[in-house]
């Protein structure tokens, strides 16, 4: 072969290759737009799709990442509903059906209350924020804690017995900074929702009111200020989620509030040693939430797209949420295995606050690093 | 067509094409730095009046009158201080023995030196918290022989100090080697036969040749300092951050770009100046080796 040929030849297998890519929706291809990093595109591609594809050979699944960038393609579903023509989405992975505004009213989105499916009965009701999305997996802040050194008897349950051990045991608690990540940062936001009557409905994403409610933020800074003697270092506050798990896993501190999915994940990977133990404040808990999926009504493959919804709310799918990816999952816990439910016993959710985000982040934010940080050094 | 017309129209053809190869690094400086930097400026010194905007130090004057923000720019500078000290503490040894030294040893030595290059400072980071943080390998080290925990550097001002010394190591030296360079074998030889000792030789032959270049590798230094994010905001503490940590969460988390700007305006001047020290220093290599 000569250059030239050799050089056609690569531009004919060139084009052949992008061919699937430019070729018009397949009628037997199911289109899965995931928002998650890695570790979600892997839990489809190896666990739903193997899954889904053998008990429905005459559909393949197509895995697509959209990451941080879902709004266009929501946009152009949006746009072809009401026409012919097809969106080339069957579902998405984690979305929140309120956005665009009007979508739902529209009718862009599956109501899943009265789409039939096997499995909707099983979720848990905690879980439910609304009929057109879909929870199959969450995640939320517990404390994780050495039970080497703390017995899980002893292990505490309200936002007062946490103070009372933290008083007892100098430094043996810390949290990252709010703005490194969200186990901090819930954390924060828990102290928050503990000085104004452990009640999450007063923080609302529209009702930020710059003097008001950052009087109400500083009630929770004033909590945060009286524990920070107490905390590592003191007032050592780590850099991001993961060295807080560090430190754990190094015996440096005996408490640390963590994502239950980075933790289950630790654990697993033997970052955290077995004997790890988790705890959830039963109050109130610390914020969370769960990833809904959602269907558009002009998915080309509607009818395949709700089979695959209810085989991820299965006791097998959502079983493997908890081992694969550590996160909660969306069925209550009863139609789990039982080993597997008593092992996390401790981290079921019995509630999931949220605390809005906007203007309430550029708040707290502002208002830790001035009052809450300085108020203890090294 | 003479023979002299010919030449000064390929002259032109020459400068028409050389205008036009710095074009487009002039260009991607103006539209992508300058620019945005002039933006920057404009919007930190004016206020959205009812007129249009309008001529206010308000940034400023907030940036020097926030304890916080003070606290945080002195902490920078501190730190850029301290490292660049200690850089040149450091590099000063190393590269004299690179230089002068005919042992065999010096190859590793060199390579040992430059590894940081090749290690991003994300992975530096979480390996210092795993060799210098507490109960880490150098605490567990200790501790098999007998000995008391170190306090450990892990998010106090110490922990970026190592974390940046380390990561400029490799920079200071190479341009402390080439000004090395500079100073022949003979001087040192010819000092050494009127009698100095090695101090002498230091301080009358050497130092005074590469004063220019320590001068260059500490502007260089300080101005990377001063822009370092990764390792202040992993290993530093909470309160006093750096500028680098302090104008991301001034942008990202407190949604406040103006200050944010003035962040970036106030360091900026404060890295001009060290800046001006190797731009003049630069010219008058030039000058110097033209006459």
């Amino acid at each position: 072969m000569n250059r030239r040929q050799f050089f056609r030849s690569t531009i004919a297998a060139a084009a052949l290759m992008a061919m699937p890519a430019a070729a018009m929706a397949d009628t037997s291809r199911i289109d899965v737009y995931i928002t998650g990093d890695s570790n979600i595109i892997n839990f489809w591609n190896n666990i739903i799709k193997p899954a889904y594809e053998k008990a429905n050979p005459e559909y393949t699944l197509n895995v697509v990442s959209a990451r941080n960038n879902i709004a266009p393609i929501v946009e152009r579903t949006l746009a072809a509903l009401g026409t012919d023509a097809d969106p080339q989405v069957d579902i998405f992975d984690e979305n929140d059906p309120n956005l665009p505004k009007g979508a739902i009213e529209k009718g862009l989105w599956v109501d899943f209350s009265k789409a039939g499916l096997a499995n909707y009965d099983k979720l848990n009701p905690v879980t439910l924020e609304t009929s057109f999305g879909l929870p199959y997996r969450g995640t939320q802040v517990v404390l994780a804690y050495d039970t080497t050194k703390l017995s899980p008897e002893n292990a505490p349950k309200t936002w007062a017995e946490l103070v009372a051990w933290m008083k007892a045991n100098p430094g043996q608690f810390t949290h990252n900074r709010p703005d490194t990540g969200g186990s901090g940062g819930n954390f924060v936001r828990r102290a928050i929702h503990e000085a104004n009557g452990r009640d999450p409905s007063l923080f609302r994403i529209d009702n930020y009111v710059a003097g008001e409610s950052d009087a109400m933020l500083a009630k929770g800074f004033e909590l945060l200020k009286e524990i920070a003697p107490y905390t590592y270092g003191p007032g050592s506050y780590t850099g991001d989620n993961m060295q807080s798990i560090q430190l754990l896993a190094q015996g440096v501190v005996t408490m640390v509030p963590v994502w239950s999915d980075m933790a289950l994940d630790a654990v697993n990977k033997g970052v955290l040693p077995e004997t790890t133990g988790f705890t959830q404040l039963t109050d109130l808990a610390f914020a969370g939430g769960f990833a809904d999926m959602t269907v558009p009504t002009n998915a080309g493959n509607l009818e395949a797209t709700m089979k695959l919804a209810d085989l991820v709310l299965s006791p097998e799918v959502q079983t493997k949420v908890v081992t694969e990816i550590g996160a909660f999952p969306a069925i209550s816990w009863d139609h789990l295995p039982k080993d597997l439910a008593a092992k996390y016993a401790a981290m079921q959710p019995a509630s999931i606050p949220t605390f809005p985000g906007g203007p309430w982040v550029s708040a707290i934010s502002d208002g830790w690093f001035r009052t809450v940080a300085p108020h203890v050094t090294r | 067509m003479s023979r002299a017309e010919l030449i000064s129209q390929r002259a032109a053809g020459g400068r028409l094409i050389g205008l036009l190869l710095v074009a487009a690094p002039v260009f991607l400086v103006v539209a992508l730095i300058l620019w945005p930097v002039a933006l920057a400026v404009f919007d930190t010194l004016t206020v959205e009046g009812p007129s249009g905007p309008r001529f206010s130090l308000d940034a400023y004057r907030f940036f020097f009158s926030d304890e916080f923000s003070l606290r945080n720019l002195w902490m920078t500078i501190q730190v850029a201080t301290i490292c660049t000290v200690l850089l040149l503490l450091l590099c000063l040894p190393i590269a004299l023995y690179l230089r002068f030294s005919a042992s065999r040893l010096t190859g590793y030595i060199q390579a040992l030196a430059l590894f940081p290059l090749f290690v991003p400072s994300i992975l530096l980071a979480y390996a210092l918290i795993r060799t210098l943080g507490p109960n880490g390998s150098v605490d567990i080290l200790l501790n098999a022989v007998g000995l008391p925990k170190l306090p450990s550097p892990y998010l106090t001002p110490w922990g970026p100090i190592i974390g940046l010394v380390w990561d400029n190591l490799p920079l200071t030296l190479l341009i402390v080697l080439a000004g090395l360079s500079n100073v022949s074998r003979a001087s040192i030889d010819a000092a050494r036969d009127a009698g100095a000792n090695r101090f002498q030789v230091l301080a009358y032959i050497i130092l005074p040749r590469i004063r220019g270049t320590l001068l260059v590798a500490a502007s260089f230094v300080i101005l990377g300092l001063f822009s370092a994010f990764t390792l202040p905001y992993l290993l530093g503490p909470a309160v006093p951050e750096m500028m680098g940590p302090f104008m991301r969460r001034t942008i990202i988390e407190v949604d406040d770009p103006i200050q944010a700007r003035t962040q970036a305006v106030v360091t900026f001047l404060i890295c001009a100046i060290f800046a001006l020290f190797y731009v003049r220093s630069v010219a008058r290599t030039r000058r110097e080796q033209s006459t």
